[in-house]
């Protein structure tokens, strides 16, 4: 689904990104890791066509994404680290905007969506406007308003960052669910725990790849007993320095 | 055609936004009625009800003939003073604006037809109504003149005296030479200008700011999708409110409308590209809203002094009027009085219709292009 090669993205003269080379297969929770800085989001922002690389090159679905990016515009969801919902339309209308900026006809893709609606706890508040939403619902309409136009390629820029604990495990259920999908899920998260869910992740740290693989297999690669400690341990920062 | 489906959305989305919004409806329906009020009647260039001392140190007929004249009307208002005061002192103690001062003898010397003079003395401070006092006062001098000599009033016309041309001025378009004729349609323009421009500055920092045309780069949304889709309302909002206000003028003001309502909307759709273009440009390059609010203010301030509104652009320095002569807001407020006023048709306006499509197509052409590289 998606594949880099040298992957660069360049700041004056500072690295943010330095030779990413990832193999994203469909139907993947592909998780970044790494502390602020590390070029998750700058990593992200590329994949999703938001940032133009410095050099290397990017293909989604077969597809350039600077020769093709209108094409691959179309395949892809992405929910910022930002909540981005306009606060002064209704839930229901900022659907219905992003159905009408996709071009997809709004009465059925809401259809499609319901069953997310409700697990979401959604449905009952579609009328009200964002504004007066919590957190934690703001956030989950800002996936399903990603999920509109029914993308096979979802970008989650730290979904869960100010959620709580309970919202953040049904948030990640959801995740799952979409994967079942065959959706192919990209998500950045400092939270170790939330590691664990993904099929594979990629630890970096000043714009480099430091381990990439599956969470089980890294933690026994590394011999530690969880997320936390693989983390820390890549990064050569041990437990005593903390 | 599926690009209309896109820009729909965003109209309606639009619309949404600025019907939820108290504060804008209270901006674009509200401000306009109280400007055009308060505006409407605070400036005004006519010059009525002037303080008027008369120093008569003739006290002949002729004298008394004079100060009559002054006293009918409701131009001057006449101030009872003494002989002894002084003309200045009256002035700068605030009990006259102008004073006329009779010479003695004046009665005498004019009747057998010597040369007689008079003379005017007037608060100079603010030079346009001194100077409108003084032709209301040389006006009166020059009915007085001409009464003084009719036959029918039993003054035998005196040889060499009143041969003279007698000069009738007529004001066409605005006989009562009313101000708000003048400035009413200068509001207009200037509330047209004021609300696309705000309204178009906003527009795109706002959704930097919250993080929304992050959103909407990621989508296959095409820029000028998303240009057509803030511009589009904007207009629509514009030419409400300026319908709106030429209502409220024609209730108000007593203000009709002499020339065609199309040519009108034609103007101002023009002129809309300039001013929706300008904003546009502005939101484009600055980071926050106060910049955008503090940029197009600091415009709207250039324009609007430049325009002719307060100060008629004759009246300029040389190099001034250059610049005025680049500035929009001018030319289209030069047409809204030609057509409001005038009743002027497209083909009389048409020098201005060259001048305003050339500047939009030119600021607008920029902004769209600013806008491709920046957004």
């Amino acid at each position: 689904m998606i594949h880099t090669s040298h992957l660069v993205k360049q700041f004056g003269s500072f690295k943010a990104v330095d030779e990413i080379n990832l193999e994203i297969g469909r139907g993947e929770i592909f998780g970044f890791l790494g502390a602020n800085g590390a070029g998750k989001t700058t990593t992200i922002r590329m994949l999703s066509g938001l940032l133009k690389p410095s050099s290397g090159e990017i293909r989604i679905d077969d597809l350039d994404i600077v020769r093709h990016s209108e094409q691959i515009k179309h395949k892809l969801g992405y929910m910022s680290q930002k909540f981005s919902l306009y606060p002064d339309l209704k839930a229901v209308e900022n659907l219905q905007f992003y159905a009408g900026i996709y071009r997809v006809p709004f009465e059925p893709a809401l259809k499609r969506l319901e069953p997310l609606l409700e697990q979401f706890g959604l449905s009952s508040i579609l009328n009200t406007l964002t504004q007066d939403l919590p957190m934690g619902y703001k956030q989950r309409l800002s996936l399903v308003a990603a999920l509109m136009h029914d993308p096979p390629l979802v970008f989650l820029d730290e979904p869960t960052s100010g959620v709580d604990p309970q919202a953040r495990r049904e948030f990640w259920q959801v995740i799952n669910d979409l994967a079942n999908l065959g959706k192919t899920i990209i998500v950045s998260t400092h939270f170790m725990d939330e590691a664990e869910y993904c099929h594979r992740v990629i630890i970096m740290q000043d714009g480099r790849e430091v381990a990439l693989g599956n969470p089980a297999e890294l933690k026994t690669k590394h011999g530690s007993a969880n997320m936390q400690e693989l983390f820390l341990k890549v990064l050569g920062v041990s437990d005593a320095k903390l | 055609m599926r690009s209309a489906g896109v820009i729909a959305s965003f109209i309606k989305k639009e619309f949404r936004q600025i019907t939820r919004s108290r504060e804008m409806l209270i901006v674009l329906f509200a401000m306009p009625a109280v400007q055009l009020l308060v505006m409407g009647f605070a400036v005004t260039n006519e010059v009525k009800n002037l303080r008027l001392g008369i120093l008569d140190y003739d006290r002949s007929a002729s004298s008394r003939d004079l100060v009559n004249s002054f006293d009918s009307g409701d131009r001057f208002q006449l101030v009872q003073v003494s002989e002894s005061d002084n003309a200045a002192e009256l002035i700068s103690s605030w009990k006259t604006q102008l004073v006329l001062v009779i010479p003695p003898d004046f009665g005498a010397d004019y009747q057998t037809g010597r040369k007689s003079s008079l003379q005017l003395v007037l608060d100079g401070i603010d030079g346009n109504s001194a100077a409108v006092a003084n032709s209301y006062a040389a006006g009166m001098i020059a009915d007085f003149q001409q009464r003084q000599s009719n036959p029918g009033l039993h003054r035998a016309p005196l040889p060499g005296r009143n041969s003279g041309i007698q000069l009738i001025s007529q004001m066409s378009f605005n006989p009562d030479l009313k101000s708000s004729l003048n400035t009413i349609p200068g509001i207009i323009a200037i509330l047209v200008t004021v609300t696309s421009m705000m309204l178009s500055a906003i527009s795109l920092v706002k959704e930097k700011e919250l993080g929304t045309l992050e959103q909407l780069m990621v989508t296959p949304v095409k820029k000028y999708q998303l240009m057509a889709g803030k511009l589009i309302p904007y207009l629509i909002i514009t030419l409400a409110q300026l319908q709106v206000a030429i209502v409220l003028a024609g209730l108000i003001f007593g203000l009709q409308l002499a020339g065609s309502y199309l040519t009108l909307i034609l103007f101002s759709v023009i002129y809309l590209f300039t001013s929706l273009g300008l904003g546009i440009l502005i939101s484009s390059r600055v980071a926050s809203q106060q910049q955008a609010m503090f940029f197009s203010w600091f415009i709207m301030v250039v324009f609007i002094l430049l325009s002719g509104f307060f100060v008629p652009i004759r009246n300029m320095p040389k190099t001034i009027q250059w610049i005025s002569f680049i500035n929009p807001l001018s030319h289209y407020m030069t047409v809204l009085r030609e057509i409001v006023i005038k009743g002027s048709s497209l083909a009389q306006l048409s020098r201005e219709l060259w001048i305003l499509s050339g500047n939009g197509l030119l600021i607008f052409g920029f902004s769209v292009l600013s806008f491709r590289k920046r957004v």
